[in-house]
């Protein structure tokens, strides 16, 4: 009867593993989005508008909008990779592609896999 | 209310949300600390850690950045040295509690987490930082 408890408690926990495995992929993919649009509207809309136009409020706006953005997407992802199973060559490539436009969408496919591999009772190493 | 009136009350929610934010910082770093020197994983007491990072420690650290830059924007501070200096290490606090609460996660699944003993330099950010804002140097 014990170890029937003990057997059902261990089950119980690895589903809330996993679903708190997606939960935090989850938000980190909506960071990555909210980060890679707002760099979209900053050296795609703001930049070229203050330059070609002399319109600066746009710049003024969006860099400390972006920089907040960045900030939150850089967090939330360490806070995603210390939960254990990246490799290094995933970290390295999910921190250099936020510097880069498109980047953070092109992050959606490498988090879509993470959350796929995803088994019960596998979250870290 | 004007912007002058306002800076008082920003100061003392930002000082209670520091403290808030520090508090759970350090706790979470000596739990870790524990966990890691201790045989067998202790998935039932991370679970209880996590419960009070949600809700008390994470969103502490969010009132620190918003009325923080609030402070700053209302002060005309950015430009100032020693503001540029504070943020640094109120960046590297926070990701220390980002990666923290990544291990913490970890723990409460179940698997173990590397030895992990910031709170020195947890407790040197703190002091630079009431420096930095007191003294202004």
């Amino acid at each position: 009867m014990q170890r029937e408890k003990i057997a059902g408690r261990g089950a119980a926990t690895a589903v809330a593993d996993q679903a708190a495995e997606r939960a935090q992929l989850r938000r980190l993919e909506i960071a990555s989005v909210i980060e890679a649009a707002t760099l979209l509207l900053l050296i795609g809309l703001a930049v070229p508008l203050k330059h070609l136009a002399g319109w600066e409020p746009g710049v003024k706006a969006m860099g400390p909008i972006h920089g907040l953005a960045f900030v939150a997407f850089a967090w939330t992802a360490m806070q995603t990779v210390a939960g254990g199973g990246w490799s290094r060559a995933e970290v390295a490539r999910l921190f250099a592609l936020a510097f880069l436009p498109f980047g953070g969408f092109l992050n959606l496919g490498l988090l879509s896999r993470k959350a796929a591999a995803l088994q019960p009772g596998n979250v870290g190493p | 209310m004007s912007v002058a009136a306002l800076y008082p009350w920003l100061k003392a929610l930002h000082v209670a949300a520091a403290i808030a934010f520090a508090g759970g910082l350090l706790a979470l770093s000596v739990f870790l600390a524990a966990a890691a020197a201790i045989p067998g994983s202790v998935p039932g007491a991370a679970r209880v850690m996590r419960r009070w990072d949600r809700a008390v420690t994470t969103p502490a650290m969010l009132l620190v950045w918003a009325f923080g830059l609030a402070l700053a924007l209302s002060g005309h501070w950015f430009g100032e040295t020693w503001l540029q200096a504070k943020l640094a290490i109120v960046v590297v606090l926070s990701g220390l509690h980002g990666v923290q609460s990544g291990y913490l996660r970890r723990l409460a699944g179940g698997a173990a987490v590397p030895s992990w003993r910031p709170a020195p330099f947890i407790l040197l950010g703190i002091l630079a930082i009431a420096v930095l804002a007191v003294a202004k140097p």
